[in-house]
């Protein structure tokens, strides 16, 4: 087993990320936080978390960029929402978890060939294409890009869907795909004002 | 200038407050100001003029100077004023020839500008130099003191209050609305972090307030109305029915005996509906006063009129059972008066995701005080609701405290108490015991050594927050278990603990009716609704409204320790203030010209001190010095403008408006 250092030196602490992190919406009260735990005691993924939520909001507001974007407990946060309706301090967990997720797609640093981030990502980029999710093909491209040995296993389920009419082939669009760009343009630049 | 007097040589003084003021305010620009005005003779500024040598300087100019009028630009009058009069005084003038000028609080403070703020404090230092032309030489009227206290709540604070001041000579009314005296701490059984029996050490105190000659004691009483000043209260006390006559009874209880409830059926209050009581009983073998009660709501005699009425029969030729009692109404006159009405616990029902009220096996703190309690409804002996021995127990700290969805507040025993139920029920029942708590508090002489004593006994201490308690088992060791959910924080995992028995550990409250004795008594109360301190560090037990104090856990969640020394801290000041023997009233009070006074009446009905009073043979109003509190109503109402008010004269006010605008 390879031993790991545990130690963390202050320069490996970014001040401007923990900025960041208590200036985005959500995120405004992370410093308020008395690492009670409730937020993960509450949480249904905790049990799978690398991090638990309670020990992510710390190491976020201290200013541990790397080893928080790329954890995995920020892309098993289902958005439930039980941590911030638990908040004894009101801080928005959730929120913080949505932000951090935006943060570490826009640096491409997310666990690589984990399949949430991935799926997050050409959900999003369908979206943008054609208005409208054809499943069979989003699969098929979370699956390329994160397990393709996988894919095999799931052949079966995948053929039973087609032919009982519940997964098409055919990649489904939006008549007026302009329109959406231009409102998606729109909120991207938005966000870069917001940001 | 004014003519009434002569020559004016008014001194200014300009204070720095260390950095305070200097940094934000150019104290020397705002002297050097000053002195050019007309009729003052020195002005100057100075670090500290509240210290000793700042004083002396405003002395010392009065006598060589024979100066007249005194200017202090400082901090707020609230602090300082009395110091500032003194050192007039000391020179040897009246000392309301003298203002004050808050440019702290007022002014650097809350500016930032250095520019601006100068500018403001200039203005501010005008104006009083102008205002102060025209003040008067004036006497403080003085009143003497009642001898006598009122102290309402008689738990412990209350009643080492009493005994402090009945032991000093002092005649003491006690005030308490439950059948008993003892608060809260009557209910438990040791106490941290001694663990000496509770009983033992109170109940001696409480039979000492019974059998104490300066001590009045009346239970099942509330205070109704609150009227006069400092030193001269006067107070109305409402007694509520007890239905047994307290002078007649003699302590042995074989009405309670003979009652026709032959089992006692009624949930008992003192033990928190753990027990049952009959219509007629005793809160506790130990209550003071020694007496029963009958509860009207149960009494059958109460609800049909038809009772035998054993227990009349029992008392015999005692006559002491009174089912015709009336409520009882006493006023008395106090010269001091001690707040010491203590808290009430938290709710539970209110965090639902613990399951109090739903699952039996969860309790609270106080009901785990009873169910140990020797004298409770157990005899001490840990039994579940459903009548098992439990041998597994979770405490939950923090339960309506620390919580922005609750009380924000820690309420600073609740560690110390949970730490003692986890020793006193690990000892009784030998149940494995964990404490899930977020901090431990355990800040007082010898805490931190009875927590560590608590980790050498074996409790498991986990640090987390619970998020909820289910009886959904996951585990087959789960099924039949109340099952804990907590992040373990320090080592980072998720733990779920399945229990026999949970404990609530609530927070302390403010009384649900907190809010109405600050009104009847006129002090102030905190957001939260703990009663006000004068100051937080150095008056803790004043409060705004001279002659009342507060003492113990109404001020702030405390334990028996902090509670005593308030107590005897409150006794102390309330000696202070009896054995001065006068109060010095402000004399800022109101007065009538009689010559324009047309006798309208306008003013009497609005004096919310019921100060003014018809003259019937002169046809004109007259406002009684002592008890008028210069609120300035009367002289605003008056239709004729025949009502003055001392320091606050039309002419003195209109000049330092004048003084303000002077620039601008
Ligand atoms: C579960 C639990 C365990 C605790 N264990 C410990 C311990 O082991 N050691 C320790 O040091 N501290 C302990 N504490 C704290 C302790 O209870 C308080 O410090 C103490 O009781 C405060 O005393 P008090 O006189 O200020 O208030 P209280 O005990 O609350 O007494 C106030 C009295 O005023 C009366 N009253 C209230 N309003 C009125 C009114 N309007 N008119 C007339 N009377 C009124 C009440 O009936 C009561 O008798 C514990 C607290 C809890 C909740
Ligand atoms: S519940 Fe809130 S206060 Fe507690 S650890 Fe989580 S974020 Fe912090
Ligand atoms: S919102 Fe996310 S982090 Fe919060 S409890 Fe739900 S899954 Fe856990
Ligand atoms: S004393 Fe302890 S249990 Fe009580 S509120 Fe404070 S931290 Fe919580
Ligand atoms: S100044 Fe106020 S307190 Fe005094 S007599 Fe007038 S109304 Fe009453």
């Amino acid at each position: 087993m390879a031993v790991k250092r545990m130690i963390k030196y202050e320069v490996e602490r970014d001040p401007q990320f923990a900025g960041w992190v208590a200036g985005v919406i959500g995120g405004e009260r992370v410093r308020n936080c008395i690492q009670c735990g409730l937020c993960s005691a509450s949480c249904p993924l905790s049990p799978y978390m690398d991090y638990t939520p309670r020990r992510l909001i710390h190491m976020a507001r201290e200013g541990f960029k790397r080893d928080v974007l790329g954890s995995f407990t920020i892309w098993l946060c289902t958005s439930c929402y039980s941590c911030t309706v638990e908040c004894p301090r009101r801080i928005r967990v959730t929120d913080v978890m949505y932000a951090l997720k935006r943060r570490a797609i826009e640096d491409g640093v997310y666990p690589k060939r984990f399949p949430i981030p991935v799926l997050a990502s050409e959900f999003g980029a369908m979206i943008r294409r054609k208005g409208r999710v054809t499943e069979s093909w989003l699969i098929l491209r979370v699956f390329l890009k994160t397990a393709i040995i996988r894919l095999l296993g799931m052949s079966k389920l995948g053929s039973k869907l087609f032919f009982s009419g519940r997964m098409g082939l055919v990649p489904e669009s939006i008549r007026d795909r302009k329109q959406l760009q231009t409102l998606l343009d729109a909120v991207e630049t938005h966000k870069e004002v917001a940001a | 200038m004014d003519a009434r007097n002569g020559d004016l040589r008014i001194g200014v003084y300009v204070c720095h407050c260390g950095t305070n003021i200097a940094a934000t305010v150019d104290v020397k620009a705002v002297a050097e100001y000053a002195a050019a005005l007309p009729g003052v003779v020195v002005s100057r500024e100075y670090k500290y003029m509240c210290s000793d040598p700042g004083q002396e300087l405003i002395r010392q100019d009065i006598v060589e100077l024979k100066l007249n009028r005194i200017v202090v630009a400082s901090c707020s009058p609230l602090l300082h004023e009395e110091t500032f009069r003194g050192a007039v005084a000391k020179g040897g003038l009246n000392p309301f020839c003298f203002q004050m000028v808050n440019i702290r609080e007022h002014d650097s403070w809350v500016h930032q500008d250095r520019q601006r703020a100068t500018e403001k404090a200039i203005a501010l230092v005008r104006a009083a130099i102008r205002r102060v032309a025209l003040h008067k030489p004036l006497e403080k009227k003085r009143v003497p003191i009642h001898p006598d206290v009122l102290i309402v709540g008689g738990g412990i604070a209350g009643i080492h209050a009493a005994l402090t001041l009945a032991n000093a000579g002092k005649h003491v009314y006690l005030v308490e609305r439950e059948p008993t005296i003892g608060g809260n701490m009557a209910k438990f059984d040791k106490t941290f972090p001694t663990l000496d029996c509770a009983a033992c050490i109170l109940t001696p105190k409480m039979t000492a307030v019974k059998k104490h000659p300066n001590i009045t004691l009346w239970t099942l009483s509330e205070v109704t109305e609150v009227q006069g000043y400092v030193g001269n209260f006067e107070i109305a006390v409402t007694r509520k029915p007890r239905y047994i006559n307290e002078d007649l009874c003699v302590g042995c209880l074989e009405c309670i005996e003979a009652c026709v409830y032959k089992q006692a059926k009624v949930p008992d209050e003192f033990n928190l509906g753990l027990g049952k009581r009959r219509p007629i009983y005793i809160s506790f073998p130990q209550a003071v006063p020694q007496i029963p009660v009958i509860d009207p709501e149960t009494c059958i005699d109460f609800k049909t009129g038809r009772c035998k009425k054993t227990c009349i029969e029992a008392c015999g030729d005692r006559h002491a059972v009174d089912l015709k009692q009336q409520p009882k109404q006493e006023t008395i006159k106090v010269g001091a008066i001690i707040l010491a009405t203590g808290y009430q616990t938290f709710d539970a029902r209110k965090v639902p995701d613990y399951g109090y009220g739903v699952y039996p096996n969860v309790y609270t703190a106080p009901e785990v005080e009873r169910l140990i309690n020797a004298s409770g409804p157990t005899g001490g002996e840990v039994i579940l609701r459903d009548g098992r021995k439990p041998q597994s127990i979770g405490i939950i700290h923090c339960v309506g405290s620390r919580d922005e969805n609750t009380n924000k507040w820690c309420s600073r025993v609740c560690c110390m108490y949970s730490l003692k139920l986890a020793h006193l029920l690990k000892e009784r029942t030998g149940a494995e015991v964990y404490n899930f708590y977020i901090d431990m508090r355990a800040a007082g002489k010898a805490y931190e050594e009875f927590y560590h004593k608590l980790l050498e006994e074996g409790v498991h201490m986990i640090r987390g927050r619970v998020a909820e308690v289910t009886d959904w088992a996951v585990t087959p060791e789960e099924e039949g278990k109340l099952v804990m959910r907590a992040e373990d924080t320090l080592i980072s995992f998720v733990r779920r603990v399945p229990v026999d028995m949970v404990v609530l550990s609530v927070g302390l409250v403010p009384h649900e009716d907190a809010k109405d004795v600050r009104r009847l008594f006129n002090i102030s109360c905190s957001s939260e609704g703990w009663f006000l301190e004068r100051h937080p560090k150095l008056a803790p037990v004043n409060t705004f409204t001279d002659g009342i104090f507060i003492a113990g856990a109404c001020q702030a969640p405390k334990d028996i320790p902090d509670a005593v020394g308030q107590a005897g801290s409150a006794a102390a000041e309330a000696m202070v203030l009896i054995d001065t023997g006068y109060v010095e009233m402000e004399p800022n009070t109101a007065y009538i010209l009689e010559e324009e006074c047309s006798g309208c009446k306008t003013c009497i009905p609005l004096c919310p001190y019921s100060a003014i009073t018809f003259l019937a043979d002169k046809k004109i109003a007259h406002i009684n010095e002592v008890l008028c509190k210069g609120c300035g109503t009367c002289v605003a109402a008056c239709p004729s403008g025949s009502i003055k008010q001392n320091l606050f004269e039309d002419e003195e006010i209109f000049e330092e408006i004048r003084g303000v605008l002077a620039n601008a």
